[in-house]
């Protein structure tokens, strides 16, 4: 019998029972982190102010975002109707930005885990919180959560409009993305013209420009007859893209822009449109980083250095990658790596949806703008290089240089355009006017438009023959074929360091007449020789035996 | 003359006089109507305490000096109990603010965890209590089985406790999916599966489209095809209401019975080997007893009296209460240590699309996945139905009284136990080894068919071999006992093992790893 | 009983037990044992009561339209909130009936309650009924254009108005 025993068992397991509970009483009331903050600012506040604040748990409420936002427990300063202690990086007021924090709350723009009230899981920073808050780099990046910016041109048509704001002296009256608009030309009290960096969004009129033609001529104001100078039409055109683009996400826009100019677009998916190559993109800034895997990573295991190192080294990154490396700067890198993270999609009732979204993926409005350039700069680009040089990845076969003048001299229009719409495989090149996220014939006619501005201008020959005239002999064709092209195309044609000659689709859309002065003309630039010409070690090929090679290759078409 | 005034009768004093006195004696009848039989100082006074109130009269009146003893018992099915009363209390509290609909669930989770008071520590206080009540009823099934204590009378009681086995691993399952993170969802879905696993006979029978047992226990458990709204609702309910319910009702009939079976199992010499009381120590009958206890109760079999006499024991109040309230505060301290050390989990939102790697069940049930990874139904429905049918014929098939209340009495005593672990050690190390190292049947030959797996795998082989030592040991000592403890330990040791391995050694795709720091990364 | 008892040193059971060195050890368990049970009950009585509450943000912003004529409430969809013109100005006034909570509506000569009848006046004034307050007046902020934002939370005094 162990009565003693018994009693100080009791005794003493009550006792330390008692302990636990006071010290999980204790901090539960007076260590949990956001009471420490709160304390904090409370100190921080003017006394006034300071009696009537209370420390307490608070939270910002929007139940059709299903959002119970906890993060202004420790940011107080950003909790609705909190004055904040400006210049505290913790404590300041939020911004003013257009979206209300107290209507909107802090998740649909920041992401990160808004029931939570610790930093570390508030922020996301935890196993098992998929989505942790988009880096304060890349704040910008939370937009891309419901809005989907539209119309936006490759870097360099961004980087022209703007250079033409600054030389036509709009920022005089304008302000532009938190520039600008200092001469008040009205005289003192404020900035004349309108704020632009939300113009594309808001909507301007389209006929700005004969408006302030109007009011220069009838304006007493002196500033306003100086300084407004008449504007080349493709000038404005170039002012007005940029214009649209302007939605008050600027970095984020630019960003979009080099993936618009990297020809990203010709391998990954984003919201339906793009190749199939790669992985689709769509949602690719929330992945998990804790699916994600970091062995091969140097440095922070983040989405955002995630990215980045992927986009150093994808192959190194993710195994087998078949991603190439682009040698990109870091600038590039960067900019990527903050389009990817907007790359989101909150799951919000249609009636929050903004209207770009609404466009985008009810009308089939495009991300990128139509014209030529930004066409080929978002599909083209990565393979063909961003001027028609074709590029040259380690361990892939040399992509066609199209942009190659000796190309462009035989190529006709009709043959480019089929060639991008059923496209050449096996080989990489996507059939765009025939895959469901490629382009629409009008953008293909603008791709082909923009590849034939990239030769200086040469204009195809056309020596009005039709499609097949070559009547060469075969056998002969085959002789030579074997001695002078099969070291490069294959035996069969079925390329090696040269193109694939017994492509289906290449020998379907090609002309005789593309084939025959292909090979005699060759194409600078690239290792295919002119084979008209001699050299010390070769002779050159008469007429006829190019047309026999010709024929040659003709007889694939009808066994592949 | 004068005669003195008789004493005021009631009705004689003023009613507003006894209506004031009434008042002021109003606290010390309430206490008196509460407590009938006044302080528990006396012997008397101390009984009438403990059969009159309901919650004590479970007790004894008098316990056996043997029964107090910490190494009878260990305390460990006072432990279970508290333990179960600690998830009670702490999961009608949860109760507030849980709402048990997908989605929301997880929300109000991280709510209970971020913002309600007290909220992260009643879970976790829940969660803990809840794998001790596990544990200790694992442990205190062990214990009455080496003491012998399910030896008749006590037979039935033997079964109540698998009932009550049975219901708590069916409160922490159905608890598991309540939170509704990928553990929860990906560990239920595999848990229905299981119950759905009769179908891998009844399909290898080409049974199914006329019986389907497991398609209904599955349908019955989810209310759909897969684990949904509607399931959780079902757990939900079975979680907070019918098993508690259940449980209450069998822990109630358990404990009943340990009384009126004779209190706890002692060896039947258990009054010649205590030592005598020490003088201090509050006497116990030294007078000729005036009744004995078959008298006052009428009990079959052996009374705590008969033969015996009372000598050996003392009054339930206060010893038997100051261990158990002493047990069941030690219980309170180790679940409220381990919340303030250890948060219960909580994963990411369910996400039917993204199976969790590994999805691994509650780990009481990884001993039972392993089996499981080799056929579902005999390691999720045949083997465990084999066991608790084996446990449950334990008192019935092993009638001897040798060994009874000692601890791994019978033939061979703690040989019997040890040569017994070695074994079931062994031959489960053994097994898995094998099958870690070159696979199993469907390895080898693809297209061997579903039935001969469901009927030879590491699960039933393991079965067989243990059944085949408990043959020999029978024959060996001559003795049925001698067969039960080798079986018991056997299988305790297999499922030890078998769930430290699913526990630890597995990883992605369920296969074997020697620590988690090597999974890759998925 | 005792009669029997032998006679001898031996105590009776009947007796109350002696407590030689009073069981300090024994009250000095139970007590503490209460003492964490009643401790562990406060700390639980804590849990009901929520430290945030799960309503919207009580601030919010409503555009006008154009065409408020005076007098005119209007209710934004989901708040009990009407917003009234007049020549002085912008007003809010609460549509929770400051008797028991049901909603206001506005009548011709007022705002009329539909549980138990109480009226009060265009001001929010109780004309009539258990009403034991007058309707609250909350606080406007003018924001530009159409646009103003009210605070559900803040009262202010009756006839404060936000002139546009």
């Amino acid at each position: 019998m162990n009565a003693r025993a018994n009693k100080h068992l009791l005794l003493w397991s009550s006792l330390a029972t008692l302990v636990a509970l006071g010290w999980a009483a204790y901090r539960e009331n007076a260590l949990q982190e956001w009471r420490v903050v709160q304390r904090d600012y409370k100190r921080h506040l003017p006394a006034a102010n300071a009696a009537e604040f209370k420390v307490q748990l608070r939270q910002i409420v929007v139940p059709n975002l299903h959002a119970a936002d906890r993060c202004v427990s420790c940011h107080v300063g950003m909790a609705p109707g909190e004055t904040g202690v400006a210049g505290n990086a913790l404590f300041a007021h939020h911004p003013n930005v257009f979206h209300d924090p107290g209507e909107f709350g802090c998740t649909v723009c920041h992401g990160g885990q808004g029931r939570a009230t610790e930093r570390a899981a508030a922020h996301g920073d935890v196993p098992n919180w998929p989505q942790p808050m988009i880096p304060r780099h890349y704040a910008a990046a939370g937009c891309g959560g419901c809005h989907t910016h539209l119309e936006v041109p490759r870097l360099a048509a961004l980087e022209h409009g703007k250079n033409l704001v600054e030389r036509n002296d709009c920022l005089a009256c304008h302000k532009l993305d938190g520039r600008g608009g200092t001469t008040r030309p009205g005289g003192a009290g404020g900035m004349e013209g309108p704020d632009l960096s939300r113009v594309g969004a808001a909507g301007f009129d389209r006929d700005w420009y004969p408006h302030h033609l109007a009011r220069r001529d009838t304006s007493r104001v002196r500033a306003w007859r100086t300084s407004f100078a008449e504007i080349a039409p493709e000038d404005r055109d170039a002012i007005e893209a940029l214009l649209v683009s302007r939605v008050g996400a600027a970095g984020l826009v630019e960003a979009k822009a080099v993936f618009h100019s990297r020809g990203c677009r010709g391998c990954h998916k984003v919201g339906g449109v793009g190749g199939d190559d790669g992985p689709d993109l769509t949602r690719i800034g929330e992945m998990d980083p804790g699916q994600r895997n970091f062995t091969h990573v140097e440095g922070a295991h983040t989405v955002a250095n995630w990215l980045a190192e992927h986009f150093r080294k994808p192959a190194v990154v993710v195994a087998g990658s078949a991603m190439p490396e682009f040698g990109l700067t870091e600038k590039d890198i960067d900019a990527l790596v903050f389009y990817m993270l907007s790359l989101r999609r909150s799951n919000l009732p249609e009636a929050y949806w903004p209207k770009d979204r609404v466009r985008a993926e009810r009308f089939g409005a495009r991300e990128f703008s139509a014209d030529g350039a930004t066409l080929f700069g978002t599909f083209c680009a990565a393979c063909h290089g961003s001027n028609g040089e074709g590029m040259r990845y380690p361990g892939m076969v040399a992509f066609p240089a199209i942009g190659n003048p000796d190309f462009l001299g035989i190529a006709s229009d009709a043959f480019l355009k089929a060639t991008i719409t059923h496209g050449r495989r096996p080989r990489r090149m996507p059939a765009w006017g025939e895959s469901e996220g490629g382009l629409r014939p009008a953008e293909i006619d603008f791709v082909v438009a923009y590849v034939r501005s990239l030769g200086g201008g040469a204009s195809p020959l056309d020596d009005g023959k039709p499609a097949r005239w070559v009547a060469g002999d075969a056998r002969i064709g085959a002789a030579l074929y074997a001695a002078s092209c099969s070291a490069c195309h294959g035996k069969n044609g079925e390329g090696g360091e040269g193109t694939a000659l017994a492509n289906p689709t290449l020998l379907r859309n090609a002309t005789d007449t593309y084939l025959v002065e292909t090979i005699r003309r060759g194409r600078r630039g690239s290792s295919m020789l002119g084979f008209g010409t001699g050299s010390v070690t070769r002779r050159a090929l008469a007429q006829s035996e190019i047309e026999a090679i010709v024929a040659h290759i003709r007889s694939w078409e009808a066994h592949p | 003359m004068s005669v003195a005034p008789a004493p005021p009768t009631p009705e004689a004093t003023p009613a507003l006089r006894r209506f004031a006195d009434n008042l002021r004696h109003s606290p010390q009848r309430f206490r008196d109507a509460v407590v009938r039989s006044g302080a528990p100082r006396s012997d008397r006074s101390r009984s009438t305490f403990v059969f009159s109130s309901l919650f004590l009269h479970l007790h004894s009146v008098r316990v056996h000096r043997w029964s107090l003893r910490w190494s009878a018992t260990m305390g460990l099915g006072v432990i279970t109990a508290a333990a179960f009363f600690l998830t009670l209390v702490t999961g009608i509290l949860l109760m507030f603010y849980y709402k048990p609909y997908p989605d929301v669930a997880y929300l109000s989770m991280k709510d209970i965890h971020f913002v309600v008071p007290t909220g992260r520590f009643i879970r976790n206080i829940h969660r803990w209590a809840a794998n001790i009540m596990v544990v200790g009823v694992f442990l205190h099934m062990a214990r009455v089985f080496f003491t012998g204590g399910y030896r008749p009378p006590r037979e039935f009681n033997w079964i109540i406790g698998m009932g009550l086995l049975a219901v708590t691993l069916g409160l922490s399952f159905t608890g598991y999916l309540l939170p509704w993170d990928q553990l929860a969802y990906w560990a239920i879905t595999i848990g229905a599966n299981i119950a759905q696993s009769p179908r891998e006979l009844t399909d290898a029978l080409h049974l199914t489209q006329y019986f389907d047992p497991g398609g209904l226990t599955k349908l019955l458990l989810l209310g759909s095809e897969t684990v949904g709204e509607e399931a959780l609702i079902r757990f939900y309910l079975l979680h907070v209401m019918i098993l508690p319910l259940v449980l209450t009702g069998l822990l109630g009939v358990h404990m009943w019975r340990v009384r009126k079976d004779g209190g706890i199992v002692r060896p039947a010499d258990a009054d010649q080997r205590l030592q005598p009381l020490e003088p201090s120590t509050y006497p116990v009958f030294t007078e000729t007893p005036q009744k004995t206890y078959h008298l006052a109760a009428v009990v079959r079999g052996r009374t705590p009296a008969v033969g015996n006499g009372p000598e050996n024991t003392v009054p339930a109040m206060p010893h038997l209460f100051y261990a158990e309230a002493g047990a069941f505060m030690l219980t309170i301290l180790i679940c409220v240590v381990l919340a303030l050390l250890k948060d219960a989990p909580l994963k990411e939102l369910a996400n039917p699309a993204v199976p969790e790697n590994p999805a691994k069940a509650p780990w009481y049930f990884l001993g039972l996945q392993e089996l499981v990874s080799f056929s579902a139904f005999m390691g999720g429905i045949g083997i465990p139905t084999i066991v608790l049918l084996g446990l449950g014929l334990i008192p019935f098939l092993e009638r001897e009284t040798a060994g009874t209340g000692e601890w791994f009495g019978g033939p061979g005593g703690v040989r019997t136990v040890l040569r017994s672990t070695a074994f079931g050690l062994g031959t489960v190390l053994a097994v898995e080894a094998f099958v870690i190292r070159f696979g199993w049947i469907r390895q080898w030959w693809p297209h061997v068919p579903q039935l001969v797996i469901t009927a030879i795998n590491p699960g039933t082989v393991l079965t067989l071999l243990y059944a085949l030592f408990s043959v020999a040991l029978v024959k060996k000592y001559d003795s049925t006992r001698a067969g039960a403890v080798a079986l018991f330990t056997c299988f305790l040791c297999g499922y030890v093992v078998l769930t430290i391995i699913g526990v630890h050694f597995r990883g992605p795709n369920w296969e074997f790893f020697w620590s988690p720091s090597q999974w890759p990364v998925h | 009983m005792t009669a029997n008892a032998p006679a001898s040193s031996k105590r009776s059971r009947l007796d109350p037990e002696a407590m030689p060195r009073r069981d300090f050890l024994g009250i000095a368990a139970i007590w503490s044992a209460t003492a964490t049970l009643l401790f562990a009950t406060l700390g639980i009585a804590r849990l009901p009561r929520a430290a945030v509450l799960p309503s919207p943000s009580k601030k919010f912003r409503v555009t006008l339209p154009d065409a408020l004529a005076p007098g005119v409430a209007f209710v934004p969809p989901g708040r009990s909130v009407a917003i009234l013109r007049d020549a002085a100005g912008i007003f809010a006034i609460s549509t929770i009936c400051t008797h028991l909570g049901c909603i206001v509506k506005q009548a011709e000569d007022g705002f009329h309650c539909p549980c138990h009848g109480s009226r009060f006046g265009p001001d929010g004034q109780v004309v009539r009924g258990p009403a034991p307050k007058p309707l609250s007046w909350l606080a406007v902020t003018h924001t530009g254009g159409n646009t103003f934002v009210i605070d559900e939370g803040k009262v202010v005094a009756p006839g404060t108005k936000v002139a546009v």
